[in-house]
């Protein structure tokens, strides 16, 4: 076996959302040790963390640091939308590659990213199409106040209003703030059919519990009346809510119950999709370094876009247009510690990061979803 | 407040890149294809199906007027420039054209959607700005056209005042423009005089 090869790991393990963080550090770990552990693989991978502390401006400066002072090329990191941006001058100065595993908003396909969780047209577009037959089109949209949320609220009035719905409110929090009151007292003067919550952190899980306490005083803000929907809520952050996301929905890639699906990648269970396609990212790189015998990003990623993998997620591939994945859309409702999948598509669902193929009749009438039994 | 606009589906919208073979072509294309264009790179002459298309990038170092079937400036869809030379005469060249936006050459590895939504609503504004001054300025040469309406009307011996409101009235109800009333009044009262002074010369 040659030497191990370096590769950098780039998480806040500390700061406003490292539930989030630790979630997809500990996939990437365990990507590394499945794949140092294969046989099958002759690759050793070697782990070079830099942990940016949940401060976006530091982000930058880590990664150019793991680029100079050690042998690596790919960077698996980032969370937020803000720290992905900040590392992308990096990588395009020093042709570096990031895996980037975590759902964002879209409208970017940068050759120096490949992109292996979901993008709007397989989180937001399948929630609000699942969503608005069952419990109305009046919404009220909440949300941290940086791009996940501004950019994803954007989306969600556009296919809201193609739904002829209405948006009752439209409101933001600096990340990290729990001062939930003002939201709270909106939401039940407005009384909407749902809320689309794009606040990340402990402003999501403040505003949840808070919710959860307005439903318990008054039965028509209860989870089956009136839910909360969530782009990016994980069996990673149930903790935080102390049970007070009963009912609400959510949409991933992955839920830890979804279903049977025996992932042939080192075989591991995996408890998340930020954990799952964190994995996957380590496996689908280390494959392709394999086949290849070189680590070079541009042939890694030439590699990693001509094939199909069997992921804890499910069968998937990468678009070598936009270096996204293809996914598959689960919808799950929380139901203790994990969620039940309620939907599920027929196919992995083709990326359309810029939302080009987006068709606002196929919202009333969507065939791609099936009721799990 | 502005009213919001929608974000713009540019799904299938088409694209011609005027530029010879050169890797910014390539970092151009695989943007496109990623935003969902339909694309087609020429040189040195843009094809007359050009004209159909929704969007022309154009090299900015190596064009001429001679590549374009219109007059400079005249283009009749969004153009990006692609500027490498940040030469002054280069710069100016583009502007001749009215590019409404523009890709610096060096760093295109991100940019082709904000170029492409920049150039449409530039595009965009730009020629409703220039209708309306065109309606404007057609407005301003129909000024005499309302003083003899007005003064038209006031020889029915109501005052000025009154005559220009009843030219609005009378705008409202045909649905037309003020200028364009005034214009008739002026015609019905071109026609009745000559009824009168033909009346006048029979009495």
């Amino acid at each position: 076996m040659s030497d191990p090869l370096d590769i950098g790991v780039l998480f806040s393990r500390s700061g406003g959302y490292t539930l989030l963080a630790d979630e997809a550090h500990a996939g990437v770990m365990a990507g590394i040790a499945s794949v140092n552990e294969d046989p099958a693989l002759d690759v050793e991978l070697r782990a070079i963390e830099r942990d940016p502390e949940g401060r976006a401006d530091a982000y930058a400066a880590r990664c150019e640091d793991i680029l100079r002072n050690s042998g690596a090329r790919h960077i698996f990191g980032c969370t937020t939308s803000w720290s992905r941006k900040e590392v992308i001058p990096v990588l395009e100065r020093r042709g570096a590659m990031l895996w980037y595993t975590a759902p964002y908003e879209g409208f970017e396909a940068n050759d120096r990213v490949v992109y292996l969780h979901a993008c709007p047209n397989q989180h937001l577009v399948p929630l609000l199409a699942y969503a608005l037959p069952r419990f109305g089109r009046r919404a009220f949209l909440v949300g941290s106040n940086y791009i996940w949320g501004w950019e994803v609220n954007r989306l969600a009035r556009d296919i809201v209003s193609d739904a002829s719905g209405e948006v009752l409110g439209e409101r933001y929090l600096p990340i990290g703030d729990v001062d939930v009151g003002r939201l709270i007292a909106e939401v039940r003067a407005t009384r909407p059919d749902f809320v689309l919550n794009n606040l990340i952190g402990p402003s999501s899980y403040a505003f949840i519990r808070a919710y959860a306490a307005l439903g318990a005083g008054d039965p028509d803000f209860r989870a089956e009346r009136r839910p909360i929907l969530s782009c990016n809520l994980t069996e990673a952050e149930l903790s935080a809510l102390d049970g007070a996301g009963e009912g609400h929905l959510s949409v991933g890639p992955y839920f830890r119950d979804a279903g049977a699906h025996a992932p042939s990648l080192g075989g591991a269970i995996c408890r998340s999709s930020y954990y799952a396609a964190a994995f996957s990212a380590v496996r689908i790189f280390a494959d392709a370094v394999r086949s290849i015998g070189d680590a070079s990003p541009d042939a890694v990623a030439r590699c990693a876009t001509a094939r199909r993998y069997d992921t804890p997620m499910g069968p998937i591939a990468i678009d070598p247009q936009t270096q996204h994945a293809s996914l598959p859309v689960r919808i799950g409702q929380i139901r203790g510690a994990g969620f039940e999948v309620l939907q599920v598509s027929d196919a992995p669902v083709a990326p359309d990061p810029y939302l080009s193929r987006y068709d606002p009749h196929a919202l009333v009438t969507r065939p791609a979803l099936r009721v799990v039994p | 407040m502005r009213q919001r606009r929608r974000i713009p589906n540019l799904g299938g919208a088409r694209a011609v890149i005027l530029h010879r073979p050169h890797p910014v072509v390539a970092a151009i294309t695989r943007q496109l294809a990623a935003i969902g264009l339909v694309f087609c790179d020429v040189w040195p002459e843009l094809p007359a199906e050009a004209l159909g298309a929704d969007f022309v990038f154009f090299d900015a170092d190596l064009g001429f007027d001679e590549q374009f079937p219109w007059t400079p400036g005249e283009a009749p869809m969004p153009l990006v420039a692609l500027i490498g030379s940040e030469a002054p005469g280069r710069v100016e060249w583009a502007m001749s054209h009215r590019a409404d936006s523009h890709l610096v050459k060096g760093t295109v590895s991100a940019g082709v959607y904000s170029a492409l939504l920049i150039a449409k609503r530039s595009f965009e504004e730009r020629h409703r700005l220039a209708r309306e001054v065109a309606a404007l300025t057609e407005r301003i040469g129909e000024r005499q056209t309302i003083v003899r309406a007005v003064m038209a009307l006031a020889r029915d011996g109501i005052g000025e005042a009154q005559a220009y409101a009843q030219l609005r009235a009378l705008a409202m109800s045909w649905q037309m423009t003020l200028e364009a009333a005034a214009g008739r009044v002026v015609a019905l009262g071109a026609g009745e005089g000559e009824g009168r002074d033909d009346r006048s010369h029979r009495a």
